[in-house]
Parts: C-alpha cells; sequence; structure tokens
C-alpha cells in the first residue's frame, strides 16, 4: 500500500498545486512577498503596514459589534450599553474600534507626511498617491458615519451640525443634507442611511482601494530614502 | 534643473531602482520583520487605550447624564440622544476640530460656506492632485523648498486649528442656546432657512434674518406652510409651533442676545410656550428617538 502513496510532503502539496494551477493565487503571494526592497528602507516606511494592520483590526472589531447592535434609534444606545457593560469583554471590542479609528487617523497622517517628504508621490508613483488620498477621504467618512452609530447626544448633535454644514454648500447643499439624513430630519432612516454606509459601502470600497494601493507599491517598489546613496555608477547597467 | 523628456525620466529612473532592488534585501523576512513588530505596538497602543478608557469610566450607568467628565483620553459616555434637549452644545470627535474651528473663524451666514464647503474643497482637490502640481523630480528636500515649506506650514495650521477647536465652546451650527433654537436647527427648518442666531444656513426659503417676520406671520407659516414651505400642523403640536414661531419672531435679526426688532410680537407666548411643550417635540421626533 505505502508504495503507492506519495511521501506526506507531496500529499501536503496537492491541494496546494491544485489552488495554484487553476487560480494562480501561490505565484501572485509569491510575487507579493518574495521580492527585493532598497536596503535601505528606513522604519518610517513600516506605517502602511501598520495601517492594514488596524483595517483589519477595525473590521474584525467592527463585524464583532455589528453581531449586537441595532441600528434602531430606540434600540441604538442600549445596545451599546449592553456590549459595554455585559457581553464578555465587548468593552474590550467596543473601546478597541473606537480608539482604533483615532489611531488610524493619525497613522494616515503620519504615513501620508512620510510619502510626502520622501517625494515617494513623484514619478512613477503618481497613482499609489492618489488612491492613497481617496482613501484618506473616504475614512473621514467613516469616522463622520460612525459618530452617529452610538446615539448618545454628543452623537446626534455633532450629526446634525455635521450634516447642516453639508447643506450650506450652494444648489446641492440641501439636497446633500436630505439625502444624508433621508428626510428633514434625523431618523430611524437617517440611522440606517449611515450604519449602511459605515458598515458596508465604505469598508469595501476602502479595502478595494487598499488592494490596488498595494499592487501599485508593489508593482513599483518602495522607494529608497531620498538620502540614499544607493546609486547606479556609470559602468553599472 | 534641466526638463528631462518622457523618456530621459523614464529609463533613468529604472536603471536607479534597478539597481537598488538588485543590491537591496529580501522584502519576506526583513521588511516584514520591521513591520511587525511596529505593527504589534500599534495594536497594543489600541488595545491600552480601550484598557484606559474602560478603567476610568467603567460601566455606562443606566441613567446615564448629560454631564461631561473628562478622563485622560477625553469625554465619558454620554446620556442616550434626546432631541428635546435644548442648548446641547455639541463637538464633533477630535480629527474634525480642524474643520470645526473653521467653521467658528467664518461664522457669519454669508461666509459660512468659506469655511464649510470652500477651503475644504480646495484642500481635498489638492490632496489629490498633487502629484500632478508638484512637477519638480528630485527628492531631496534640500532641492524641494515649496514642498519642504508646505510640509511644515501645513502641519503646523492643522495642529493649530484642532487645538483651538478642542477650546472652542460651541459649534458654529448650533450657536445658541435659547429655548426652540435645538428645535429649529435640529429638526426640519434648517435645510431650508438661514437664521444666525440657531447657526443654519439652509437656502430653500427666505433668510429669515431678513424676512424678519412677526409672531402671527411665523405661527401662520409654520401651521399652514405656503408654496415650498410645508405646513406643519400634522408634525408638531399647537405648543411647539407656538414656541418655534415665537423662537423664529424673536431672535430673527437678533443682534447677539438682544433679541430682533419683532421680539415683542411674540412676548406673550414666548418663551413660556417652548416651557410648556414640555420634553419639547417628543411627538414627532419620537418616530425617530424614543424616551
Ligand atoms: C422644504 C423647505 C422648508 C422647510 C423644511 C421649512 N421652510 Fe419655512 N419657508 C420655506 C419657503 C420656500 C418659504 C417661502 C414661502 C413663500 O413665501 O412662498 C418659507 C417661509 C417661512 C417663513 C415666512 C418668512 C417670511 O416672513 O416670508 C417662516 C417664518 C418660516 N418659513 C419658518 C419655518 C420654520 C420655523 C420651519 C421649521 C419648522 C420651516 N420654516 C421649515 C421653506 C421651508
Ligand atoms: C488605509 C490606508 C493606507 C494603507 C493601508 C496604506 C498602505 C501602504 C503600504 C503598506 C505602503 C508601502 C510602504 C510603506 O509602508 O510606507 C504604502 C506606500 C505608499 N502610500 Fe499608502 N497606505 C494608505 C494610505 C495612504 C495615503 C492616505 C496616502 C497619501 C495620500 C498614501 C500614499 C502612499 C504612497 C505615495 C506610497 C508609496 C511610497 C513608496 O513607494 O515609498 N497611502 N501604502
Amino acid at each position: 500500500m505505502s508504495t503507492l502513496l506519495p511521501p506526506p510532503g507531496e500529499i501536503a502539496m496537492i491541494p496546494v498545486d491544485w489552488v495554484e494551477e487553476r487560480s494562480g493565487a501561490i505565484s501572485f503571494g509569491k510575487f507579493m512577498l518574495f521580492r527585493n526592497v532598497p536596503k535601505d528602507i528606513s522604519w518610517l516606511q513600516t506605517l502602511g503596514s501598520a495601517l492594514i494592520t488596524v483595517f483589519i483590526l477595525q473590521s474584525t472589531t467592527g463585524i464583532l459589534l455589528a453581531m449586537y447592535y441595532q441600528p434602531d434609534p430606540d434600540t441604538a444606545w442600549s445596545t451599546i450599553q449592553w456590549i459595554t457593560n455585559d457581553a464578555t469583554l465587548g468593552w474590550l471590542v467596543r473601546g478597541m474600534h473606537k480608539w482604533g479609528s483615532s489611531v488610524m487617523v493619525v497613522l494616515l497622517f503620519l504615513h501620508m507626511g512620510r510619502t510626502f517628504l520622501f517625494g515617494a508621490y513623484k514619478y512613477p508613483r503618481e497613482m499609489t498617491w492618489i488612491t492613497g488620498a481617496i482613501i484618506f477621504i473616504l475614512v473621514m467618512g467613516m469616522s463622520f458615519t460612525g459618530y452617529l452609530l452610538v446615539f448618545d447626544e454628543r452623537a446626534y448633535w455633532a450629526t446634525i451640525v455635521g450634516v447642516n454644514i453639508n447643506g450650506t454648500a450652494p444648489i446641492l447643499g440641501p439636497a446633500l443634507s436630505y439625502i444624508l439624513m433621508v428626510g428633514p430630519e434625523i431618523s430611524t432612516h437617517t440611522l440606517s442611511r449611515f450604519y449602511a454606509l459605515h458598515m458596508l459601502v465604505l469598508p469595501s470600497v476602502i479595502g478595494g482601494l487598499i488592494f490596488v494601493h498595494m499592487l501599485l507599491v508593489v508593482r513599483l517598489g518602495v522607494t529608497s530614502p531620498p538620502w540614499s546613496r544607493m546609486q547606479p555608477t556609470e559602468g553599472d547597467v | 534643473m534641466p526638463r528631462l523628456t518622457a523618456r530621459e525620466r523614464r529609463e533613468g529612473y529604472q536603471r536607479e531602482y534597478s539597481f537598488q532592488k538588485r543590491h537591496g534585501k529580501p522584502f519576506f523576512p526583513n521588511a516584514v520583520f520591521h513591520d511587525t513588530i511596529v505593527s504589534l505596538i500599534v495594536v497594543a497602543l489600541i488595545m491600552g487605550m480601550a484598557i484606559l478608557w474602560h478603567a476610568q469610566f467603567g460601566a455606562i450607568p443606566a441613567e446615564a447624564t448629560a454631564e461631561r467628565i473628562g478622563g485622560l483620553l477625553g469625554p465619558a459616555y454620554e446620556a442616550k440622544a434626546d432631541p428635546g434637549v435644548l442648548g446641547y452644545d455639541p463637538r464633533p470627535d477630535w480629527y474634525f476640530f480642524f474643520l470645526f474651528e473653521l467653521l467658528r473663524i467664518f461664522k457669519t451666514p454669508e461666509l459660512l460656506i468659506v469655511g464649510s464647503i470652500i477651503i475644504p474643497t480646495i484642500w481635498m482637490v489638492l490632496l489629490i492632485g498633487w502629484p500632478f502640481i508638484d512637477r519638480n523630480p528630485d527628492r531631496r528636500l534640500s532641492r524641494r523648498p515649496i514642498a519642504l515649506a508646505l510640509g511644515v506650514t501645513v502641519p503646523i495650521v492643522l495642529l493649530t486649528l484642532t487645538f483651538y477647536g478642542s477650546k472652542a465652546p460651541g459649534a458654529a451650527g448650533q450657536a445658541s442656546t435659547e429655548p426652540g433654537a435645538a428645535a429649529f436647527a435640529g429638526g426640519a427648518c434648517s435645510t431650508c432657512h438661514t437664521l444666525a442666531n440657531a447657526g443654519t444656513a439652509g437656502n430653500v426659503g427666505p433668510v429669515l434674518d431678513s424676512a424678519n417676520p412677526d409672531y402671527a406671520t411665523a405661527l401662520n407659516f409654520i401651521t399652514n406652510g405656503k408654496g415650498g414651505m410645508p405646513s406643519f400642523k400634522a408634525t408638531y403640536t399647537a405648543d411647539e409651533i407656538s414656541c418655534l414661531a415665537g423662537y423664529v419672531a424673536t431672535w430673527a435679526a437678533a443682534k447677539g442676545t438682544t433679541p430682533g426688532p419683532q421680539a415683542a410680537s411674540a412676548k406673550a407666548t414666548y418663551p413660556a410656550s417652548c416651557t410648556k411643550a414640555g420634553g419639547l417635540f417628543a411627538g414627532t421626533a419620537t418616530n425617530a428617538v424614543g424616551p
């Protein structure tokens, strides 16, 4: 019998090869991981990967919260209260989601500052910057829509102010605030709409853009710091 | 710096970068190792903040008050939203403080749009389009004086605005604590009307500071509607309508805390009608927010 079976190492590879042959997923993973980066890249260039970590963390804690949260003006606040007070480690999940959002915004500014000071948005990395800038604006949208969901006094009034700010835009403004609130005032529909934006629309778009951002980063390679001395000499082609 | 042709630029870049890659280090595991360390620190920091926040405030009390008790990381929990609360002073999360402060700088109804729309839009266009604006190919800061100047001033401006925003007493959109103001700003009127006292800037209906209606006019419009103005008879109780009309008549065209010219017409009912309306607008906003 045993002679008929290939060695265990090869058996383990069967599903891997099967997937690779049909999707190319393994070579794609190798393409993302096994590449060279300039020798002198700095610690400042770890901020982008830290952002990926925080995005995954926000998604995970967000999903856990979504399992208990109800986007209904009557019960939203009480479900938050229940999560914080009664759910096992609920306070930790909620706290991490809340403070993770702040940390994410700080990291975004730092990462943006890093790529700015390094001139990393210059040829040929313009698109990397543009996808990043759109991500940045969308993450601010996440903060805005997430703020209402707690449905405490602060959330309610701050959202009204925010929507009214949109409303000051000429022509489109009032329509925009009407669309955001689904009517002239904050209601059940407003909360559902903010919830849908916050947990479906914006995160999917941001996730997709992060993927594009990463493809670009890998395709173009990360820049060496502007102070890099790794320059080719004349004979070196 | 001589201008490069597209081809020179491409070839120069490729020569330099392929050299750096050839003499580089593998991303996995070398760079991944550094990435992992930083990610772990960041996760630890977030957990630390969550723990600190919880340690300071504990469970949310069954009857949370609207009071703000400041902890190391900012305010604690607050009570459930209640549109009836008058004169609540809302603040955004800290990363919107810069915008909040801009709005306080441009707070008159005519200028509000500068802070609320124009500056943020310019800022977003510049942000997205920046690679096309900065055409200087050099990456060394010593050769990028303009970028360096921006790189220093923009953070300083943002931090300053954020700092003053954090100290600001109230929001531009919610300047007033007069009875009825919160209902006007938070309810159905703000989308259509500009009224400086309530800090609203809608422009579907007339600017109430210029229309300057007296109590009877306001009462009539709110009750029966006219043209583009909907009737609120079915939405609000008589006391509530009387409160809103009184508020508008009293505070339209007001100068600061001095009521406007039509204030006298509302004196008999305002602000008493607002108090009488009690848990104000409970009947309407309750579809939205139950007690
Ligand atoms: C859908 C937009 C809209 C909403 C919401 C709205 N209004 Fe109006 N309002 C208008 C329009 C348009 C007019 C002008 C009607 C006309 O003269 O034909 C008006 C007129 C008025 C006037 C008369 C001004 C004058 O002297 O000519 C008052 C007072 C007024 N509104 C108060 C309110 C109050 C208070 C609310 C909130 C309960 C409110 N409005 C909600 C659109 C609106
Ligand atoms: C969730 C948001 C983001 C994630 C997950 C992310 C992730 C990354 C990662 C992992 C890198 C690799 C190099 C590094 O870590 O520094 C990178 C590079 C880059 N990012 Fe981001 N980023 C985000 C947002 C942004 C924003 C807001 C901008 C700017 C507006 C931006 C612009 C760039 C540029 C130009 C590079 C190329 C840098 C180089 O090649 O040296 N990114 N990003």
